[in-house]
């Protein structure tokens, strides 16, 4: 270090004190880092959709259109209520309950693949039955996003708050994860 | 020269190269200095609270205690936010604004603050915009100089010239106001044609620059609303107060009859009656924001009155005036030598006790002629000098100084060269309308 920055460095301190650390710190709450700041690359984002879930919100395709990525929309109706039907009432109610939230998917599926097309989104769609939780947490290994809708196997609420079934799988998931 | 001027000499010098060099803090080597010349007697303790000038040192504190009791409510982070996203994306803009504002805000409160809370998002602009940082960072440095050479209050040498010469916030904005309104118009002239060509970005870039800068919320940078609320209305009656100081009675009278007329407040009295009123309003713990005072300045400023009062006691000071007395034989050749040594000085002295070394000067030659040209010729000089160097002013060695922990270096010389263009061109603008006014 030269004559010049050392006596700049200790000018600084001597002016400054510790004032600058405590300015920092108080900018670091709403100012970007560095690693912040890049756009990680994101090639391919799974949606996972169900009966709860009715649209992809406006403000979610933005966030999706900062990424040149594949949008791979999957279905799942769920497993678990499948065999609590056939339990409960008999194999044909629960056939036809599935039928019908197949029906329900097929309709949202084309819906968002519609709309993700108009904004130029590569889209692939798939439909099974399954674990809500569970399958995502196992698709999303294979993506580089995850996108869930903060009623994805929740429930018809109406309040803001965020289905369980999310958050634990943003828990369990090490792939990033938008919530919308 | 008697032994005990020859003492105060010796003491003055060694002091001013400890604060060139800065190896010992510089409020230590102030209050080092003067206890010599207290224990020698030379200064001896009726005659040291004389020299202490007390108007300055309660206007620097009441500032303190208002900026501080400000800073935690995040009204600074807000205006820098605010500022960012006004550029609209445009390096030129972002320049000539964050010049602007940097100006306005060290016009009316301490420059070290203001570049310290402005420069970390100076810095993240440039990092988004993917552009050399130093040429916002220079400009800002050369902003916050000019901008506070414009008030009484906006920089420690013009607080002291105020205080010392008793002169009033007006007549401040009316001198050096349009002085360095004309001067900020110039510098940016300036800094568009040394550093325009490297601030052109893509339109790609400029869209990307919106997004991101949009993304920032300035609401968030509010930590405590009402602090926010209160800290403006504060600073608005303290700045509202500083233009009718001398006429306080006055107004005073109309409403309330038993009030003298004739009263005034003096500067430090205004900043005082501030700091008293948001820390009351606040209900801010005055523990934690006196803990926050730089009482190091305020001890630096104390040592240096002693030691430039150790000058006048041994007569130093009246002999330097009395050759000038013989060798000067107008107000405006006075005016021009204060000027220039002021200037040329100041950045390498560090304008602060430089200008406590000449405001006894300028009153000693107060008995032979008009001197109230000089104390504007002073101001100008101590406040746009610093832009010569980078330990010229504590605003260059704040913004260096973060510039270089965050990894650019702005060298001595590169410095130097943008600076003392700076220095010539704003001085001799200001000296030529102070020529204008007083001389000619």
């Amino acid at each position: 270090m030269g004559y010049s920055s050392s006596l700049i460095q200790r000018k600084f301190k001597d002016i400054v004190g510790k004032r600058y650390e405590s300015v920092l710190k108080e900018y670091s709450e709403f100012l970007l880092t560095d690693e912040e700041m890049l756009v990680p690359e994101v090639r391919s984002i799974l949606v996972p959709l169900d009966s709860f879930v009715h649209e992809i919100t406006d403000e979610a395709i933005d966030v999706l259109s900062a990424y040149n990525a594949t949008i791979s929309l999957a279905y799942i109706t769920d497993a678990g209520v499948l065999d609590l039907l056939e339990q409960t009432l008999d194999r044909q109610s629960a056939e036809d309950f599935r039928a019908k939230k197949e029906a329900d998917g097929r309709e949202l599926l084309e819906r968002i693949t519609e709309r993700l097309k108009e904004h130029g989104f590569p889209t692939q769609t798939r439909m099974f039955v399954g674990q809500t939780g569970d399958d995502v947490v196992r698709m999303a290994k294979n993506y580089d996003m995850i996108a869930l809708n903060r009623r994805y196997a929740d429930g018809e609420a109406t309040d803001l708050s965020i289905s369980p079934t999310v958050l634990r799988i943003c828990q369990r998931v090490e792939t990033p994860a938008l919530i919308y | 020269m008697e032994t005990v001027a020859l003492i105060a000499v010796a003491v003055f010098l060694f002091t001013y190269a400890l604060i060139i060099d800065e190896r010992i803090h510089r409020a230590v080597a102030a209050m080092l200095g003067a206890a010599i010349v207290v224990f020698i007697g030379i200064v001896p303790w009726e005659a040291l609270l004389e020299h202490v000038d007390f108007g300055t040192i309660f206007l620097l504190l009441g500032m303190m205690i208002i900026v501080n009791t400000a800073r935690g409510s995040g009204l600074f982070e807000y205006i820098a936010i605010r500022t960012a996203k006004l550029a609209g994306g445009s390096p030129i803009r972002v320049l000539v604004l964050f010049a602007i504002v940097t100006a306005v805000v060290s016009a009316f409160l301490d420059n070290v603050t203001t570049v310290l809370l402005l420069t970390p998002m100076l810095l993240y602009v440039a990092r988004v915009m993917k552009l050399n940082p130093v040429p916002f960072l220079v400009t800002e440095i050369f902003a916050s100089n000019i901008g506070g050479a414009a008030t009484l209050i906006g920089d420690p040498p013009n607080i002291m010239i105020g205080s010392a010469a008793g002169l009033s916030f007006n007549e401040f904005l009316i001198h050096l106001g349009p002085i360095m309104a004309i001067n900020m118009v110039i510098l940016l002239g300036m800094m568009y044609l040394i550093y325009g060509r490297s601030m052109r970005v893509s339109p790609g870039e400029q869209k990307e620059m919106v997004r991101t800068l949009d993304g920032l919320d300035e609401r968030a940078a509010i930590t405590d609303r009402s602090l926010f609320n209160k800290s403006v209305a504060v600073i608005l009656f303290v700045v509202l107060l500083f233009f009718v100081h001398d006429q306080v009675g006055a107004i005073l009278h109309t409403v309330l009859p038993f009030v003298d007329p004739t009263m005034g407040l003096e500067p430090a009295e205004v900043a005082l009656i501030g700091a008293a009123i948001l820390l009351f309003w606040s209900r801010q713990s005055p523990e934690e924001i006196f803990e926050k005072i730089e009482w190091p300045a305020l001890f630096f400023f104390g040592g240096l009155f002693i030691i430039v009062g150790a000058l006048v006691e041994t007569g130093v000071i009246a002999s330097i005036a009395s050759v000038m007395i013989e060798n000067i034989n107008s107000t405006g050749e006075a005016m021009f030598i204060v000027t220039w040594f002021a200037a040329i000085a100041s950045a390498i002295v560090d304008n602060i006790p430089l200008t406590a070394a000449m405001i006894p000067l300028i009153q000693n030659l107060g008995a032979t002629m008009d001197i109230y040209p000089l104390w504007w010729a002073l101001a100008l000089g101590a406040c746009l000098g610093g832009n010569g160097t980078i330990i010229g002013a504590s605003a260059n060695v704040v913004v260096i100084g973060i510039a270089e922990r965050e990894g650019f270096h702005i060298s001595f010389v590169e410095f130097l060269k943008v600076g003392m263009l700076v220095l010539f061109v704003t001085v001799a603008v200001g000296f030529g309308i102070l020529w204008l006014k007083f001389v000619v």
